[in-house]
Parts: C-alpha cells; structure tokens; sequence
C-alpha cells in the first residue's frame, strides 16, 4: 500500500462530512421552497392557460393603454430618479472627500444622508404631502395656495430622489476616494486648470461608478411602490401600483401577474447592464491606501463653496421633513389644529398595537435567522467547492434583485394552496423578509472570507484543531461582522419595507407600514407620523445597538463599515 | 525532552490541475531524509517546488503519489492537526481576532491544558522569542518584526515534533532579517526539533542550516552543508545557485594522482579532482570569482579589464583573457591595486579554486 493519490487537491477544509451534505439539502430545499417555486408558480400563472403555455395574457396586457402608460411612467420616473440622484450623490461625495471639510461637519453630513436609508419607505412622501399638499405648510400656510395639486411625476420623482440619492452616494464615495488625487495632481501641475482636470482625469476614471449608481437608483425606482402610491396620483400610474390595484382592487391575480412580470424586463436589463459595469471597473486605481493621503486640493475655492451650499441645503430639507413628521405626530391635527398632544401615539400603542406586535415579532424572528442564513450560505459558496455552487450563488441572489411587487405576488400565488399554504401566516411575512434581504449577509460574508487568507485555517491545523474547531475558534469570529451586518438589514427592512409584503399581510398579522398606508388613504395624517416617528426611532436603536456590539465583539482589522446599508 | 524525529519523503509527487494550462507537476519523484533534530534548507528559485514540498509535509496538501514517514510511520493519509507540526507561515496567518496570549494559547486549549499549564506554555514561549509581557496587546499593535517572533512562539508553544517555515523572513527588513535568522537557529539548536525551512536566499540558507536541498523544477539536485555545495557542485546551476561562477571548458591534457592538466583557451591549467578523467576528454569546470587574484606584472595568462564596479570593502571586475570572459573579485583591495577600465594585467589561479564539474 504506497498511498497513491490520485491529484494534489489541497486538503479539503471539512471532511465531506455527512453534515456538510445535510446542510447543503437543507440550503437548496430552502431556495426552491422559498425562491424558486414562487417564481415557477408566478410564471405558470401569467403564461399558462387551459392546460396550455400562451402569451395571450401577455399580448392583451401590451394592448392596454393604461399598462402601456404605466410601464412607459415607470421608465420615465426610474430614468429620472436615476440621472437626478447620481448627480445629488456625486455632489455629496466630492464635498466630503474633496472639499476638506472639518472632521466633525463631514461626519454630521455623512450620518444624515444615512437618515433616509433606515425610514420607512414613506417618510419622505407623507413629510411632501405635509409640506406640498392641500394642506401643506408651504402651499398653504406659507404660500395661501387653497388647492394645491402636488401628486403627479414632480413631487413623485423629487421624493424618491431625496429617498435614494444616498445609494448612490455610498457607491460613489469610495470611488472617488480611491483615485489617488496625484492623478488630479499631476494634470493640474501640468498648466491645466483645475476644471480640466477634474473633466479630463476624474469624470473618465469614475465614468463606471457614476453608471453603477444610475443603475441601482434606476432600479430603485423601477421597484418603488410606497412613494408612487402616495404621491403620483390617479394621472401617473406606474407599474407597480398598476399590479397591486389589480390584485386588491380587481382580484385579478393573472392581471397583476402580468405586470408585474413587465417590471422584470428593464429590471432585468438593469441588473445585466450592472454586471457589465461592475465587471468592466478594474481601471478605476483602488490602492486602499488612496484615502489617506493628505489634503486634496483639486476643488477651487468657488467649486467647494457650491457644493458645500447645495448639499447643506438638501440636508436641511431633509431635516425640515424629519422635523415636520415629528411635529405632525404631536399636534392634533395638522395644517388646522396645532395644540400638542399625545394622541396619536395613544391611538398607535392601543388600536395599532397589533401591527407593532406583529411587526416587531417578525423583526426579531427574522433577524437572527436572516443572519444565520446569510453566513452558511456566504460561507458556503465563498469557501467550499460544490457541484451547483454558482446555481445557489445566483438563486440565492434572486429574490433580492427582483422588484418587490414581484417577489409579494409570487408568494401570494405559491402560497395561497397546498403544499406550502402559508397565506396568512407570520411565517410566510419572516420567510419574504429573510429570503430578500439576506443577500446582503451573504454578500459581505463573502467579501470578508476573501480577506481571510487560506493559511489562518491551515495555522489552526497544524496546532491541532479540527475542522470543526477551526470553523468555530477562526473562521466564525472573523465572519461575524457580516452576521451583524445581515442582522441589521433584515431587521431594518423587516420594520421598514412594504413593496411585497403588502400582498402577504392578514387579518392576522399585519405590518406597521401597512398601517401607515391605511392611515394615508384615510387621512389619519397623525397617527401615520407617529407611526413613522416610532419605526425610525426604533430602527435607529437596534442599528446603533448591534454597531456597538459589532465594534466589541470583532476584530478591528476585518471591521466592515457600517451596519444597514 | 521527546526524542527528535526523522522525516522521509519517499517519491512524491504533486500535481495541480490547471484549467487553462493542463496539469502542472510541481513536485516530482522527490526522495528526502531528514535526519532527527537537524535543520534542513530547501533552496531554490521561485517556482520550483518548495513551498509544496513543505505543505505536503505539513499535510495541507496531499501528494499525487509516494509516501511521507515520520520516524518511519506512514502520515501521508493523516490530517494536518493530528502530525504534530509547527508551520510559521510567510504572512505569519495570525489570529487578528485574538490577543497575542491567546495566539500562543490557541494550540494548548486545543489540546485542553489547563489554565496553570497554559499561563506558564504561553510565558515561555513569549519569553523563548523575547516578547515577554506583550501578552495582552492585539496582532494588530504589534510591528512586523514582532508579528513574526509571535508566529514563532505560537508554532514552538504546543512542542510539536517538527518545525516548517515558508520564508517567514521574507516580510522584514533586511537587518531585522538577519537578527531573527539567528535567534531561530539558536531556538532550533535549544529546542532540538527537527526542522524544515524554506528560502530562496542563499545567504540566509547557508548561514542558518545544518544542510541544504538545492531545488530546481520539482526536484532536489544537490543535498549537502554548506560549504560542499560551495566547493563541490554537482551541476552549473548549483554553482551558480549558491555564490558566483565562472563557468569553463577545457580538454583534459594530463591526469595524474588527483591533478588534472586542462587546455583552457590556449592556457595549461592544473586542478585538483577526486574524479577519474580520460585524457583527451572535454570538462567543464567552475571558476570562484573570489578565486582568481589579478596583478600587474606579466604571467602566464594576460588579461584585459573590460568593465569594474567598486564596492568599498571589495571590486568586481570582468575580465576578457583570449574568448573568456571572467568575473573576478578582488577583495579589500588597495589604491595600488585597484585595477581600471582597459589596463592589462595577469590571471592567477591556484588549482584549489577551480571545480571540475564531472
Ligand atoms: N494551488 C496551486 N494550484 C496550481 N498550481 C500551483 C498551486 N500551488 C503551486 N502551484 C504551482 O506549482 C509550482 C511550484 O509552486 P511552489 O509554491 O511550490 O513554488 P516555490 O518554490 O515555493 O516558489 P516561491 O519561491 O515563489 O514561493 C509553481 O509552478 C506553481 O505555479
Ligand atoms: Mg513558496
């Protein structure tokens, strides 16, 4: 016996242990359960007929005008929101990485714009309705305008502007922060003004960062249902609202299908254009040490003072919506009555106490499962090698890229029968939740197991530890950042989101942002404040709780930058 | 003390299966013995097998084909963390999550010590590196320098019955590399583990092994201590993998007791050999740079200076005598004989400093 082998595999990391392959059934029974059949049940019902595959629906459905309006506002408002957001975006990140703002000023800044990520979806529109509407302060109060007529394509795209363009700001900082200001340097040294140097030598090095974040506001406003619900109006209808009013107002499951279904084409399209992007970047000069180089010079003076002005101003709008959400939770009736009271935190703690219970019972079941999730799946396609390892990666990703309107009817239709009837239940609300939003656990799981080189499990081996041990002592407290991180998103958007869920909701379970919706509709504008005041107040807590404990618990050289976005 | 152990590599091999380029051999048919407490270097170019050779050891990695004995036992098929190894890696691979106590400690909780036993396993292996008292601070607080002394008192903390490293110098600076060569050496020598190292610097080679493994394409060429790799190279590629060589070609004139008579370029040239060489036969012999001594009177074989560069404690010249070029070192050498550019001189060379590669 001369032990043969038959190649120089390095040694797996784990036996193929019969756990190992347990846990691989599980994931993949999870995935089709939860990814797969819905989306298989949403395709046979918009495509199957009398036993037989047809694009009748589909060709009915193109013929409409009105669904042909709606797709073409959804590409208008999605375009709009796109091109006006990435330049708010870039406007935010040259003045905090270019403008040589104080320490303290740049970090203010950068939290606000955080501000809008963690609300619920909402926020910015019921604060427009507050400000804009019938009532508004400013066209009513201030201006005298008796009949305001705010909904429509202006304040939709406005709202969702001011809504998204930190997405885009987030993609862009780093961008800009890692093109190493000698580039701006150099040209500028050589007699071109700086001007020139910022078109010829910045714009060109971030030309596919500015794309990365047209595309993902684009897709953004392709999947916004809460804002166009509140604030477009009957005139301008878009698709996702299309879909839901078939569904709830007409019952017509196939109808809203269809729809739906015409969201995947650019939302599709978006994604691949994405890739591309993404793929295309690797000019982009990103050393990692780039940002800490000293002071860049490369605005001019007139440059900095604009921008500086522009981005005050927006965070000022933003804090002016915040403040008038506040107020509008505190007075009895706003635009009429201004006496202070508590009321409506009374009608929300007693009548609406059964959506918060419910809300935060799905938050904190989904949470930890959501977390858990996302790390055995991002460790698994990140550190092992199985057949159908890039299948899970992409499945696994599905329901996330998906706009939610999509992801809510599918379930509606999956779940509604045997053998998962799950319609009603809180568990079909948490499985929506986790299966959504646990991309991002899994995504960052992945990208901190690429900074763990191979040799720190192989350093546990050769002191003795199994492969078990190793995954627990190792491989686990260096991946606990992106468990926070995964936490923190589920729980996040179990509090905040509605674009699917608002199909799933029952007499039983019910959401706090259904709640809102309800209130909006019935112009219970209090209560609908002092719900959205609650969410964020408790969102902000438990993001600034679990950043606490992911500052103490982790290591400070694997730290990823901050929870819940 | 556990009695040292011995190490033997009996034919193996290691495949990799490249995608793009079809299979790589890195290893191939590689016999070894690694004798019990000895310090063994494998020296070669980037590329050449090294690190495979010790991961195979090591159990990271499995070979294609042959077996790996410890004291005589087959461990080809037994996992890493049951062979009793301690690996210092090039990136060191410390844990950034834990302190440096608990780096050290990792290797005696697995082996379930208890407390008493582990406070005084860490001390010592702190103090054998002199890190005494840096217990407590995190990985990422300590210098490069003091990274690796840590990576060293992890390794050498659970007493394991060999020792492995893969360039773990090859991050510090240069005076700083010079100081850990020798505390490792003086640790080997104390702890007596048998121990594999893997380098591609020749100095650090030659100034810390019992013995050296000149590797070249998967495969050892030349197993020995230092100084006969130095004077007795096997091949032209170990000549000139450890020092600096002149590479010659002369045919054999005269054999007799041990000396041999060459016709280089024209020139008689008498070298000492233990090999038997037909008269008539072309050789190929290494010439030592530091070797030949230049003067300026006339000798046997006049030479021509084609090119200098002085170095302070010494000069190195090319040579040009008839088709030869050689290179030459001339050592601490005086105002008086510090040759220039385009003056001619005379080549001396004693028979011990010419190497017949036979
Ligand atoms: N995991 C791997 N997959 C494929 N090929 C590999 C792998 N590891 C090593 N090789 C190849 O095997 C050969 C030997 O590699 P090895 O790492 O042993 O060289 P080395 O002597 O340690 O070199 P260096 O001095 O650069 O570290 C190289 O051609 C290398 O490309
Ligand atoms: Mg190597």
């Amino acid at each position: 016996m001369t032990g043969v082998n038959v190649s120089a595999q390095p040694m797996a990391p784990h036996p193929r242990s019969f756990a190992r392959a347990a846990g691989l059934f599980a994931i993949w029974l999870l995935l089709v359960a939860f990814i797969v059949y819905p989306l298989v049940m949403l395709l046979l019902r918009a495509f199957l007929a009398d036993g037989g595959f047809t694009l009748d629906a589909l060709f009915a459905a193109l013929k409409s005008t009105s669904n042909l309006r709606a797709l073409r506002n959804s590409l208008l408002l999605a375009f709009l929101v796109g091109a006006a957001g990435t330049l708010v975006g870039l406007a935010f990140a040259l003045a905090l990485d270019r403008a040589n703002l104080g320490p303290r000023t740049a970090r203010l800044i950068d939290g606000l714009t955080f501000l809008p990520l963690i609300s619920p979806p909402f926020t910015t529109s019921i604060a427009f309705v507050f400000s804009f509407g019938p009532r508004g302060l400013i066209t009513y109060d201030l201006l005298g305008i008796k009949n305001s007529q705010m909904y429509g394509l202006t304040s939709t795209f406005a709202a969702e502007t001011l809504t998204y363009f930190p997405i885009a700001y987030l993609a862009l900082r780093p961008m800009l922060a890692s093109i190493s200001s000698n580039f701006e340097e150099a040209s500028f040294s050589l007699g071109g003004s700086r001007w020139h140097a910022f078109r010829t030598v910045t714009i060109p090095l971030i030309i596919p960062a500015l794309a990365n974040a047209f595309l993902l506001l684009f897709g953004c406003s392709l999947a916004d249902f809460a804002t166009p619900l509140i604030l477009a109006g009957s005139d301008f209808s878009v698709l996702p609202t299309e879909a839901y009013l078939q569904i709830t107002g007409m019952f017509d499951l196939r109808s809203g299908a269809i729809l739906s279904l015409l969201l995947l084409v650019p939302a599709g399209l978006v994604f691949y254009a994405q890739e591309r992007v993404v793929a295309g970047r690797s000019y982009v000069t990103v050393t990692g040490k780039a940002s800490a180089s000293a002071r860049r010079d490369s605005l001019s003076t007139g440059a900095k003072v604009a921008l500086l002005t522009f981005c005050v101003l927006t965070v000022a709008l933003i804090l002016y919506f915040y403040a008038l959400l506040f107020w509008a939770s505190i007075v009895q009736a706003f635009g009429a009555n201004q006496t202070l009271t508590l009321d409506h935190y009374r009608v929300i703690f007693t009548e609406g106490l059964p959506a918060i219970k419910d809300t935060l019972i799905v938050a904190i079941i989904g949470m930890p499962l959501g977390g858990l999730y996302g790390i055995i799946v991002g460790y698994l396609i990140g550190r092992t090698k199985f057949v159908g390892r890039r299948a899970m990666e992409v499945v696994s990703m599905l329901n996330y890229a998906l706009p939610g309107t999509i992801v809510g009817i599918a379930y509606l239709l999956a779940f509604n029968d045997k053998p998962l009837a799950l319609t009603g239940t809180a568990t079909i609300l948490i499985a929506c939740y986790v299966f959504r939003y646990s991309p991002t656990g899994i995504r960052t799981t992945i990208a901190l197991l690429q900074q763990i080189d191979k040799s720190m499990e192989e350093a546990s081996a050769s002191l003795g530890a199994s492969n078990l041990v190793t995954f627990r002592r190792v491989m686990l407290p260096l991946i606990l950042p992106a468990f926070f991180a995964g936490l923190g998103v589920v729980f996040i958007r179990s509090m905040t989101a509605i674009s699917a869920t608002i199909f799933l909701v029952s007499i039983d379970w019910t959401l706090i942002t259904v709640k809102i919706l309800e209130n909006m509709t019935e112009v219970a504008l209090g209560p609908a404040a002092a719900f959205s005041v609650f969410v964020i107040a408790v969102v902000v807590a438990v993001t600034g709780l679990l950043n606490v404990a992911l500052r103490r618990m982790t290591a400070p050289s694997l730290r990823i930058s901050r929870i819940g976005t | 003390m556990a009695k040292s152990l011995e190490i033997r590599l009996r034919g193996i091999s290691a495949t990799f299966q490249h995608e793009s380029r079809g299979d790589i051999t890195a290893v191939k048919d590689l016999d070894l013995i690694i004798q019990p407490g000895e310090f063994l270097t494998l020296l070669g170019a980037s590329g050449c097998g090294k690190t495979t050779t010790l991961r195979m050891i090591a159990g990271f990695q499995q070979p294609s084909a042959g077996e790996i004995l410890f004291d005589g036992a087959n461990v080809t098929n037994v996992p890493a963390n049951r062979r009793d190894i301690g690996f210092v890696f090039q990136n060191y691979a410390l844990f950034p999550h834990l302190s440096v106590f608990e780096n050290v400690a990792y290797g005696l909780r697995i082996k379930r010590q208890n407390a008493a036993k582990i406070d005084a396993g860490v001390e010592q292996g702190l103090r054998q590196v002199g890190l005494q008292g840096l217990g407590g601070r995190m990985i990422s607080e300590l210098s490069g320098g003091q990274q690796q002394r840590v990576a060293l008192a992890r390794a050498i903390a659970i007493k394991p019955r060999v020792l492995l490293f893969d360039e773990p110098l090859s991050n510090l600076d240069a005076k700083l590399r010079v100081e850990m060569r020798s505390e490792i050496s003086r640790l080997q020598e104390e702890l007596a583990i048998t121990t594999v190292y893997v380098t591609h610097d020749q100095e650090e080679a030659m100034a810390i092994s019992d013995r050296i493994a000149i590797m070249n394409e998967g495969r050892i060429v030349q197993i020995g201590k230092a100084e006969e790799l130095y004077r007795k190279p096997v091949s032209r590629f170990v000549a000139g993998f450890l020092g600096n060589a002149n590479l010659v070609r002369g045919t054999a004139l005269a054999a007799d007791g041990g000396r041999v008579t060459l016709d280089i370029v024209g020139h008689r040239w008498t070298v000492a050999t233990d090999a038997t060489v037909t008269i008539g036969s072309v050789v190929d012999a290494v010439v030592r740079p530091e070797a030949i001594s230049l003067s300026r009177s006339d000798g046997a074989l006049p030479g021509i200076v084609e090119g200098r560069v002085f170095l302070g404690e010494k000069a190195e010249y090319r040579i040009r005598t008839g088709d030869l070029e050689l290179l030459v070192v001339q050592w601490n050498p005086t105002a008086g004989e510090l040759l220039a550019a385009g003056d001619t001189c005379s080549v001396n060379l004693p028979a011990a400093g010419v190497q017949l590669l036979v």
